[in-house]
């Protein structure tokens, strides 16, 4: 549990830095961009190329938090009505579930990748275009590993250790 | 057979609380295994829609309006709204109406209305004695209020979907928003008169200084409608200049706002919904493109042909349908999954595509408050400890008048289309 803590501690850390980076560079850059056109009627030619990886990149690590902070989109109109204990277990099916889902989404992100870096192009300043969506496997691998941690943190929670603080409303 | 247990067991799961882009990423993956495709098209199609330039907009207007409604920016737009509608018969339902409308359009219709918004003006509303019940039902509707106006997300994501322009959409929405607010404003009015909730003087000098609070804000709606109205932006332009100029005033302008304390949290948070509604994307994306290779829309249609025989029927249809997936599904999702399926049957029938999105999204508005899963209702219920049973009460007579307001944008598509031909958006 201490372990299972602690990793994803870590990596929200991490993934919270990361954010922070790529929104900031994505905004700046882009704000950059419009400035650039309109006023001096020029523009970096990699420009928006990058911002658009940004959005790919913001999309799934705020995707990695989401789950960690069990914020993702779903429906819970019927959940709200069960017993605290019956929750607990549809949490933790629920969350293995999810994490299933992620997995084959992550193998088949990882086929995808394969598959562009026989075929592939770049994206630019002589990138190859996989190393842009090698995002998508690695996102879905974090996006696993924090169902993972929230299944396990609900599973263990029966025993009455490791209280876990929820992330709140949207 | 199997398949049949597959869908069981994911609708299931969906039920249960299973986040939905699992589900349909899953669905996907199955649909492809079984018509023996590598799943690997699923990140095809999911890379494509990412790479689409204008969803550059989603994350950078989430951003701004997430600043805006972290900062005080709320109290400033309900300080002037008070000065300048309070002098009608129930003007704080009007200022009510029209600053979450406003808020809306900016941050999405993602439950950060009622929270920043509805939190500030439901105990206001109390205090100036209107009804519990009016008041619990005004918040709760206006979460979504203003989903029609530009640079509303699902309005952006429908230009995404359906390829349609945004410039299209957003100018088409404008007449069928201000219907939804000036009859819901009307109805606030009555309920004022009739209650005789006691008015406010007006006077210039409380306009002036309340609009000299609020001047650095000000300029944004005109800026960013405007501009995109006028064709001097585009709707990711608008985006990138509206989170840099939020950014500047809120933190360094008005600081309410510090980088060190607020940003990183205000950026987590507001790419904490980013990410889930991206998530939905790419994978619904795969899903939907897989029914259209299937021809499933064609099959509906040749299905509905034999029931529904003319436009208007198909219309009543379509809103019932839709009014259904409103209580079901989320605004995003429902986007996804259900557009690209009925847009080719709406042609057959020959409604306006342009048309048929704003009629999607009213519908999907009025879905947020309906019960089973109409997401304002828990948001309200969650944000003023009430339960679910009173809001969904509280919100019934707001309901009725917005499907009246429905019917009227349903049948009459002028009311959508004279505003794109008067622009001459393209």
């Amino acid at each position: 549990m201490k372990f299972l803590r602690a990793l994803s501690n870590g990596l929200v850390r991490i993934e919270t830095a990361l954010l922070v980076l790529f929104l900031s560079i994505m905004a700046l850059l882009a704000f950059g961009q419009v400035v650039l056109r309109n006023v001096f009627g020029t523009g970096i030619l990699w420009g928006d190329p990058l911002v658009r990886q940004m959005v790919l990149l913001v999309g799934f690590v705020g995707a990695a938090l989401a789950a960690h902070e069990d914020r993702h989109i779903s429906i819970d109109a019927f959940t709200k009505f069960l017993s605290p204990a019956v929750r607990r277990f549809v949490k933790v099916v629920t969350s293995c579930a999810a994490a299933c889902g992620t997995f084959f989404l992550a193998l088949a992100a990882w086929g995808f990748v394969s598959e562009e870096k026989v075929s592939g192009g770049e994206i630019f300043l002589g990138i190859p275009s996989w190393i842009g969506i090698l995002i998508i496997p690695v996102g879905y691998c974090l996006i696993t590993i924090h169902f993972l941690v929230t299944g396990a943190e609900h599973a263990l929670e029966r025993f009455g250790r490791g209280r876990r603080a929820s992330g709140g409303g949207a | 057979m199997t398949t049949f247990l597959w869908g069981l067991l994911l609708v299931l799961l969906a039920l249960f609380g299973t986040p939905l882009f699992v589900i349909f990423g899953a669905a996907a993956m199955l649909a492809f295994v079984g018509a023996e495709i590598s799943p690997s098209v699923i990140m095809v199609d999911l890379n494509r829609i990412f790479m689409n330039p204008t969803l550059i907009a989603i994350p950078l207007f989430t951003f701004a309006g997430y600043m805006l409604a972290e900062s005080k920016a709320p109290t400033r737009l309900v300080n002037l709204a008070r000065a300048v509608f309070g002098v009608i018969p129930g003007g704080l339902g009007v200022v009510t109406l029209v600053t979450c409308a406003l808020f809306t359009a900016f941050t999405g219709a993602s439950g950060v209305t009622i929270i920043a918004l509805g939190g500030l003006l439901y105990p206001i509303l109390l205090k100036e004695q209107y009804p519990e019940r009016f008041a619990l039902g005004l918040v709760t509707t206006s979460g979504s209020l203003g989903l029609l106006f530009p640079p509303s997300l699902p309005l952006i994501l429908y230009g995404v979907v359906s390829s349609l322009s945004i410039d299209k959409l957003f100018a088409a929405g404008l007449v069928p928003g201000t219907i939804l607010l000036v009859v819901l404003a009307a109805f606030a009015i009555q309920r004022g008169w009739a209650n005789g909730i006691p008015r406010t003087r007006f006077a210039w000098s409380n306009v002036r200084s309340a609009a000299r609070a609020v001047i650095w804000e000000l300029p944004l709606p005109v800026v960013v409608i405007g501009g995109i109205y006028t064709g001097t932006f585009t709707a990711t332009e608008a985006a990138s200049v509206t989170a840099f100029y939020v950014f500047v005033i809120e933190f360094f302008v008005y600081r309410d706002l510090s980088v060190k304390k607020d940003l990183a949290r205000v950026m987590k948070d507001s790419m904490l919904l980013v990410g889930a509604i991206l998530m939905i994307i790419g994978v619904a994306m795969g899903l939907t493109n897989y029914l259209v290779d299937q021809e499933v829309p064609g099959k509906l249609f040749d299905f509905s042909k034999q029931f529904i025989t003319s436009p208007a029927m198909f219309l009543v249809i379509l809103n019932i349908f839709l009014l259904l997936v409103g209580m079901m599904m989320d605004i995003f999702s429902a986007i996804m999954v259900i557009v690209p399926l009925i847009m080719p049957i709406a042609e057959a029938y020959g409604i306006n595509q342009v048309h048929l999105g704003i009629i999607f999204l009213t519908n999907l508005e009025i879905g947020y408050l309906t019960p089973p899963v109409g997401l304002n209702l828990f948001i309200s219920s969650l944000r003023f400890g009430r339960p679910v049973f009173s809001v969904v009460r509280a919100t019934l007579p707001y309901i009725l008048i917005l499907l009246v307001a429905l019917v009227l944008i349903t049948y009459v598509p002028q009311l959508s289309l004279w505003m794109v031909d008067a622009l001459n958006a393209k």
